[in-house]
């Protein structure tokens, strides 16, 4: 893990399948139809059952984890819908550190992430902030 | 009540500015949290916290589990959802209107761990209304903000979110 302005963080590849999107449904106990009735979805207009919005965060997060390393606490995580994902479609998230400051016996690390679809739609961008001892 | 939905939402958000909503979550269990995780796709987090309720170690949650549960409540009742399968509270200022909505985004503040164990409090609060016109029509962003604390009140996190309110497909 090498933390300095203009690293990359290793891509994190998923795809977000029905069974998936309706777990996190009940696991959030979010009855949303456009995230498991795929008549309601396209009644609204959107072509296939949608991926919620907390599980590109969930993924935003867990992308930054698994490159910063045991030890490391997430301090902030941000991100902005910019496109619908839709189920099965698989999704890539990846990051590049843009600051780093030494804080608190370690360093506070700031990146920018984005989840694309497998087409290059660009589907949320964000910004986490981890510590890193 | 106006014509305009849009403009209806806006009307009942300026009444709620403002006003905080104080609650009581309730007890995050270990099962809570390895369930969380198995949904994501994290399964070592479940193992891990398992292993670590079993030698008798705290359990922390998942970062994101706080924010990522829409709801705490037991209900509604599936005859008192939405037509769009939300309920009143996770969809405010738009019971009874001719809308649909989206999430728009999240900005999650983590001050504290969460561990299993814990009783949670929320203090949710309506921030901001602002209607805008987009290609399809016009929308209103709503803005809500979550603060989450401990028994003892100690801050846990804070959310900032923002949900999109649009006009119905057929014509709102």
């Amino acid at each position: 893990m090498e933390a300095e302005p203009g690293a990359v963080c290793p891509p994190l590849q998923f795809t977000p399948t029905r069974v998936r999107l309706f777990r996190f449904s009940a696991v959030s106990w979010n009855s949303h139809r456009i995230h498991y009735d795929v008549e309601h979805a396209r009644a609204e207009g959107f072509p296939d059952v949608v991926v919620q919005s907390t599980l590109h965060g969930e993924m935003f997060a867990r992308t930054v984890l698994r490159w910063a390393g045991p030890g490391a606490v997430l301090r902030r995580v941000e991100w902005r819908n910019r496109a619908t994902a839709y189920a099965d479609v698989p999704l890539t998230c990846s990051g590049t550190v843009t600051t780093v400051r030494e804080a608190d016996d370690g360093h506070l690390v700031e990146l920018t992430l984005t989840e694309t679809a497998a087409d290059g739609t660009v589907c949320a961008t964000g910004t986490v902030e981890v510590h890193i001892p | 009540m106006t014509g305009d939905p849009l403009e209806e939402v806006c009307a009942r958000a300026a009444r709620l500015r403002g006003r905080a909503e104080r609650v009581r979550l309730g007890e995050v269990t270990v099962r809570d949290l390895c369930r969380y995780a198995i949904a994501v796709g994290d399964d070592e987090y479940a193992v891990a916290a398992r292993a670590a309720e079993a030698a008798g170690r705290t359990v922390v949650a998942p970062p994101m589990f706080l924010t990522g549960i829409l709801s705490w409540e037991d209900g509604p009742p599936e005859d008192e959802l939405r037509p769009d399968g939300l309920g009143a509270h996770e969809s405010p200022c738009t019971e009874g209107l001719p809308v649909r909505q989206v999430h728009g985004g999240q900005a999650v503040r983590l001050l504290a761990p969460v561990a299993a164990g814990m009783t949670i409090h929320a203090e949710r609060s309506l921030t901001g209304a602002d209607r805008k016109r987009g290609k399809t029509g016009d929308f209103v962003v709503l803005g809500l903000r979550t603060e989450y604390f401990d028994d003892s009140g100690t801050p846990l996190v804070v959310s900032e979110e923002s949900v999109i309110v649009l006009g119905d497909v057929d014509g709102g």
